[in-house]
């Protein structure tokens, strides 16, 4: 059972140098310290004005759920390719999968805590701009991400909060600490956590006040964190996945901590005859605690069809397919025109979902998690595996 | 004459070992290596920039910290409680097993007669069906509104929430799943009694169920313990039937553990170490397995 993974991990490929100290070899991109990653000569962007490659499969490596069928369907007849789709639930899985000896992929979404790892050992590569005009579409801060300044090797695909999902008809009265209600007794039994480590310890610090530095690298706060998240295994039950657009409309979960675009999608998975009113979505009021982040696109150094893979980059910049996009997998592009407000203008967003649409001061002022050092990274992986082991 | 036998003993010294080829390449290439290779990764002291093992391959450089911490994290850490609970869920499966499983190979090997083909063929039926789409469609019985709860409701019993980490669903799945690696080699043990035995039994006077106790349950002693070794094994390292009809820490078993480490993030040293430390243990019982074998195969004699 184990040998298979084991021996993958074992290929000669990138990253294969010795790590010692439990410090990156590379800066870590901070908003405050932002980050040009490099280009290296083993590892240059396609040149200018080739034509796009057709014809065979254009391999794109996602979450699940996460682009428009439709959207890629219209991109495969246009360009005569078969887009097909190899899902992760995680950054971890990601990462294995793209390292995998022998794959290629065309397309991959890291967001900024796994983004100068991947530049360091050489999975991504960088773009050419000139394939890319519509980057001037989104927001300024996303056309020169502090994670990438010059935006050399992402552009912004989605932003998202991280709240609490539930069904409004079952919940009567949320406290003011919303992630509260994860820790609920009544709802046992249909309380879910993101499965996701970042996520659900850093709710856990927020929730009993131990810090908004949710990129802690001190042992006590997560391990307190993690301590109050093995209680949830008694108190409610708790379990832990990535569904929460379809289990809170399904009914299977009454409470799930949750991403922005999961209620905003979640209004397709309603049974027949429910209301979208069933749904609700909890964030804290203020800006400044509010968990945020975002998706970005990149091409995988491994693509053979690097050209094809900018102009489907470009693509998803272009204001009419990103709203497409947006309007199956429920997660908002930073483009300007499609702002919070013309969202909800043209019923993109049901009403009582308003508190899911993603802000520009939520972007400036929130809580983001930040690609960390090694030694902190196996900290909070180790406090994980101790929930995972039922405590 | 002589030296045309000369030749033919030489060849046939040749043609036995020849033959243990096949079985030595498979064990050495699928068994062998990638033990040796969880060894590596498990005593690995580096780790790359992915937070993954370096593995180790020369014995020389086998750094034992991790190893250590996983025992003493399983003995009395954060590992123990997964521990017991793989010993609980494989001992009740197995209960199970034994208890649904033992009267099903007796009826198909004494009593089924001209049926037994058809009743062999249904319990290997199941097997048509892949493992994982036969779990998702206990998923859907079990649901909060499956017909498992319309089925109690009917009683008037309260619906049961069944697959928010409930043990009690776990060892159900699990017998269920290994129920058939269980009946078969009980089913050929219990076939291969000398009838005549039996009957000698009932013409020296005795009832049909001390006839039982005293005659078949000893003979099928052997049977028994290898159905139970062999449903045991897989029992124990069980990880997908968990992850489908539970999904929360409260059920977790060891296979769990080593599926988070190998699978779900780059700490494949932690996954590692916990798989030779499974395999340690499977290979305790396994060894007494054997031993029990061969002293039954001595008296045998």
């Amino acid at each position: 059972m184990a040998a298979a993974p084991l021996l993958a991990a074992c290929g000669g490929d990138s990253g294969s140098q010795t790590l010692a100290g439990g410090k990156a070899p590379y800066p870590l991109a901070r908003p405050d310290h932002p980050v040009r990653l490099p280009i290296k000569n083993s590892n240059p962007p396609v040149k200018d004005g080739l034509a796009p490659e057709s014809g065979g499969d254009f391999k794109i490596l996602n979450y699940d759920s996460y682009m428009a069928p439709g959207v890629m369907k219209d991109f495969g007849a246009k360009h005569n390719v078969q887009v097909q789709v190899t899902p992760y639930s995680n950054y971890d899985e990601m990462l294995a999968k793209i390292r995998e000896p022998g794959e290629s992929f065309d397309l991959v979404f890291p967001g900024p805590s796994v983004l100068s790892k991947m530049v360091y050992t050489e999975l991504i590569q960088p773009l050419n701009h000139s394939y890319v005009p519509n980057l001037k579409n989104a927001w300024p801060e996303f056309q020169d991400p502090w994670y990438d300044r010059g935006a050399r090797y992402t552009v912004p695909y989605t932003i998202y909060g991280t709240g609490v999902m539930y069904r409004a008809d079952r919940v009567s009265d949320v406290p003011k600490n919303g992630y509260d209600l994860i820790w609920d007794k009544q709802y046992a039994g249909k309380v879910y956590l993101l499965d996701d480590l970042q996520e659900a310890i850093g709710m856990s610090l927020l929730r009993n006040g131990l810090t908004t530095d949710i990129n802690t690298s001190d042992p006590k706060l997560v391990q307190k964190a993690t301590d109050s998240l093995i209680e949830l295994i008694n108190l409610v039950k708790i379990q832990a996945n990535v569904n929460a657009y379809s289990q809170v409309p399904e009914g299977t979960a009454t409470i799930h901590q949750a991403w922005s675009g999961d209620p905003i999608a979640g209004q397709y998975y309603l049974p027949k005859g429910v209301s979208t009113d069933v749904l609700a979505y909890w964030r804290p009021d203020d800006p400044s605690q509010r968990v945020v982040g975002s998706d970005n696109i990149a091409i995988p150094k491994s693509s053979s069809k690097p050209v094809l893979a900018h102009m489907l980059i470009n693509d998803l910049l272009d204001n009419q397919i990103a709203l497409r996009n947006f309007g199956w997998n429920g997660y908002q592009p930073p483009l300007t025109k499609l702002s919070a407000q013309y969202l909800i203008d043209n019923d993109y967003i049901a009403h009582n979902l308003r508190d899911a649409v993603v802000l520009r001061e939520d972007v400036t002022s929130g809580l983001t998690f930040y690609e960390v050092s090694p030694s902190t990274e196996a900290l909070w992986r180790q406090n994980w595996s101790r929930f995972k082991a039922g405590g | 004459m002589a030296e045309s036998r000369a030749d033919h003993d030489h060849a046939t010294r040749r043609l036995w070992p020849a033959l243990a080829l096949p079985g030595t390449v498979w064990l050495i290439a699928l068994f062998l290596v990638p033990f040796y290779a969880v060894m590596a990764v498990a005593f690995s002291g580096n780790i790359n920039i992915f937070g993954e093992p370096i593995p180790a391959w020369n014995p020389l450089d086998w750094q034992f910290a991790t190893f250590g911490q996983v025992v003493s994290d399983s003995l009395s850490g954060p590992f123990r409680e997964a521990w017991s609970r793989t010993g609980l869920y494989t001992l009740a499966a197995l209960v199970i097993c034994v208890g649904v499983g033992y009267p099903v190979a007796y009826y198909t090997a004494r009593l089924a007669g001209k049926r037994r083909g058809l009743i062999l063929a249904l319990i290997l039926a199941p097997w048509w069906i892949n493992y994982i789409t036969r779990m998702l469609a206990w998923v859907n019985l079990l649901q909060d509104d499956g017909y498992v709860n319309k089925a109690l409701g009917i009683f008037g019993i309260a619906p049961v929430s069944w697959l928010a980490g409930n043990s009690f669903t776990v060892v159900m799945a699990l017998a269920y799943g290994y129920l058939p690696f269980f009946i078969i080699p009980l089913f050929s043990s219990l076939d291969r009694i000398d009838q005549r035995l039996l009957e000698a039994s009932r013409d020296l006077g005795v009832g049909s169920v001390r006839t039982f106790f005293h005659v078949t349950l000893p003979l099928s002693k052997m049977g028994l313990t290898t159905a139970l070794v062999i449903t045991a094994l897989p029992l124990a390292g069980d990880y997908y039937t968990n992850t489908i009809v539970s999904g929360s820490p409260d059920t977790t078993m060891i296979g769990n553990q080593i599926e988070l480490y190998l699978l779900q993030g780059p700490q494949k040293n932690l996954g590692a170490a916990l798989v030779l430390l499974l395999s340690l243990v499977l290979m305790f019982f396994m060894a007494y397995y054997l031993v029990m074998t061969q002293r039954a195969s001595r008296d045998a004699r």
